[in-house]
């Protein structure tokens, strides 16, 4: 990150670091939609990190890369999905099944092909494309928000408005909706709710697949449990953003900021780095809780 | 009739779950001939490692004593309808606060400082789970969401302790010092760690079957679980049931931790806990809730990682293999479906 180069650099680190959380809660958003607390984020951008900067070593492409990553992340989802729904198991323990499966498979995995439990850089990966119109990129905020970022960036933006097409323009976006709200009205009009919900978790796969190839491709290297419970505050973002593409992107962007400023602040005032790493669990449970408060009085009220 | 209709779900509960752990350990066989250079003899140490000698076995029902705790603590939530994924913080304050009250008491009775240790633990862990169970009541925060991100946050704060303010200078580890050794427990079965308190954990399953079958809380608690609004009809107090189970949840996972620092470790080490709550939830699932049925689901489960270690030691693979055995049981473990393939052929033999 060169932050020399923006004027803000706080905005401009806060759009980066929104970019997994942004991602990961865009595809929460779909099983959320469809009537599912899907825990399994934090696994599923877990197998993305691992295999997708594992993949863009040994092809040596970041494109082949990032495609294996989110195929191997949605292959998860799919065994994830077809277990909770055809087997008919508990979405929150097949999830921790995901996560937990996630957390030790890529270690195992490691350890065999790296010899190492650690820390894994990868050296000589492609750069990252990045967008620069030097222009732009000096004017204060704008440049800060939308120029100089990597090219996942923009993908993620692609993303959400994709999502926001899919899921208010399209009969599938319905269709996911109507069986979040009434899956037996959609059982009604001789559709399958199960095949909406199992498309919600592989759609999850894909974005979460995205959000790890992320995590590991800008840094060029991988460390076990590096997603660090982004899945989790991914889940809270999808609240806070009230079920909605855009109120998903604000949401992000205040943790990306919250995130962003806790950096910068331990850099000037000397708090801990344990203090700085539980900062983001912390403003997420209290987050949470307002969030609660919110809709607990606001139903009061009426 | 009834006594007919309970034999025959125990029947399905076993078949079923003969199955999970078959597919479990049939993909974990294939994974280790992918991955080992000496398949036979990794398989070897995975299955039979803690039966080879005295050290390991004893050491294998050592690790199941804080199982058995978490175990019954989700157990307990999990009958109430309430999640607890706060375990791994719960019980890792819990070891925390009994280290430091025995610390901060190097010259109490013994027992008296155990007794101490003992409760704070249970009380910090309780305030910790009750906490979710708190906003739960209140505002109807989602206490699975709560209780995992409080228990995040606070092992990185746990951290900070013991590598800060409460760390051993004089130890290469990241630990705390060590407890003074009149609060150490028994050891029972030398030459391994096996101490006095598996008996404790075998008397507080007990107590909790009790609790929860023979008592008005429990049956109450039980209800609330089963049909939280039929409850409410029925005159209990049913917001009392959300706070209660998840401090009893959080207070049963500090348990764990106390007693791991008095029987095992003696000082507070960085991580000592991990794993201990997500393994208490797949003890519980296994053992169906019931707390008598979590001692041998606990035991199961200290032999997957205990199996899993002895293969790193004698063989090429590490030791996290034994998460791949434990997210097919999660996976499998409720699925219905299974259940009802079971129950159906059971019919047809009938």
């Amino acid at each position: 990150m060169n932050t020399f180069e923006s004027s803000i650099p706080l905005i401009h680190n806060s759009v980066n670091i929104m970019t997994p959380f942004l991602l990961a809660a865009m595809g929460g958003l779909f099983t959320e939609l469809s009537g599912m607390l899907n825990i399994a984020l934090e696994g599923l951008m877990l197998f993305g990190a691992f295999f997708s900067v594992v993949f863009a070593y040994y092809t040596g492409s970041l494109f082949f890369g990032v495609l294996l990553g989110i195929t191997v992340t949605m292959a998860l989802s799919l065994v994830f999905g077809s277990i909770t729904l055809y087997l008919k198991a508990n979405v929150f323990i097949t999830g921790l099944a995901t996560n937990l499966f996630a957390s030790g498979f890529t270690v195992v995995l490691a350890f065999h092909l790296f010899g190492n439990k650690g820390v894994i850089l990868f050296q000589d990966l492609p750069e990252l494309p990045k967008l620069t119109i030097p222009l732009l990129q000096k004017l204060p905020f704008i440049g800060d928000l939308f120029i100089n970022h990597n090219i996942f960036v923009y993908l993620s933006w692609l993303v959400v408005i994709a999502a926001y097409l899919v899921i208010y323009k399209t009969p599938f976006g319905m269709h996911v909706r109507g069986t979040g709200l009434n899956a037996r009205a959609i059982k009604s009009l001789g559709l399958n709710p199960r095949k909406y919900q199992l498309s919600a978790i592989l759609i999850s796969g894909f974005t979460c697949g995205l959000a790890g190839a992320v995590l590991t491709l800008n840094l060029g290297a991988f460390i076990p449990n590096m997603t660090s419970g982004r899945g989790w505050i991914a889940l809270v973002v999808i609240y806070l953003g009230n079920r909605t593409p855009l109120g998903v992107l604000i949401a992000s962007f205040i943790f990306g900021f919250a995130e962003s400023f806790s950096n910068y602040a331990q850099g000037s005032i000397n708090i801990p780095a344990d203090f700085i790493l539980a900062f983001p669990y912390l403003i997420t449970v209290a987050a949470l809780i307002l969030h609660s408060m919110w809709k607990h009085y606001r139903v009061e009220a009426r | 009739m009834g006594l007919k209709k309970k034999n025959s779900e125990l029947f399905v509960n076993t078949i079923g779950l003969l199955i999970t752990l078959g597919i479990a350990f049939f993909l974990v066989i294939i994974l280790i001939f992918i991955l080992s250079d000496e398949p036979g003899k990794t398989i070897y140490y995975f299955l039979i490692g803690p039966f080879i000698n005295k050290y390991y076995f004893g050491n294998m029902l050592n690790s199941a004593i804080p199982l058995i705790f978490t175990g019954l603590g989700i157990a307990v939530a999990f009958r109430a309808s309430m999640f607890n994924l706060g375990g791994e913080g719960q019980v890792y304050a819990g070891g925390l606060a009994a280290t430091v009250i025995c610390l901060a008491l190097p010259s109490a009775g013994a027992l008296v400082g155990i007794f101490l240790a003992v409760l704070s633990a249970i009380l910090v862990g309780g305030v910790i789970g009750g906490l979710s169970g708190f906003f739960k009541m209140k505002w109807d925060t989602d206490e699975l969401i709560s209780s995992f991100l409080f228990s995040a946050a606070l092992i990185l704060i746990i951290n900070y302790f013991i590598t800060g303010i409460l760390n051993d200078p004089n130890s290469n580890l990241l630990t705390t010092p060590l407890i003074s050794d009149k609060y150490f427990f028994l050891y029972i079965f030398p030459p391994s760690r096996l101490d006095i308190s598996i008996i404790f954990a075998l008397l507080t399953a007990i107590l909790v079957f009790f609790f929860m079958f023979y008592s008005k809380w429990g049956y109450e608690m039980r209800m609330c679980g089963l049909n939280r609004e039929f409850s409410r009809y029925g005159g209990i107090n049913t917001a009392k049931y959300i706070v209660i189970p998840m401090f009893l949840s959080g207070g049963l996972h500090g348990l764990a931790g106390s007693i791991s620092i008095l029987g095992t470790y003696h000082m507070c080490l960085k991580g000592f806990s991990g794993g201990m709550g997500w393994n208490g939830i797949a003890v519980a699932l296994i053992a169906r809730n019931n707390p008598l049925a979590v001692i041998p689901a606990a035991i199961f489960f200290a032999y997957l990682e205990a199996g899993a270690k002895a293969a790193m030691l004698h063989s090429d693979i590490t030791f996290e293999i034994a998460a791949v055995v434990q997210s097919t049981i999660f996976y499998l473990i409720t699925a219905q479906a299974l259940y009802n393939f079971v129950r159906y052929r059971k019919r047809v033999e009938v």
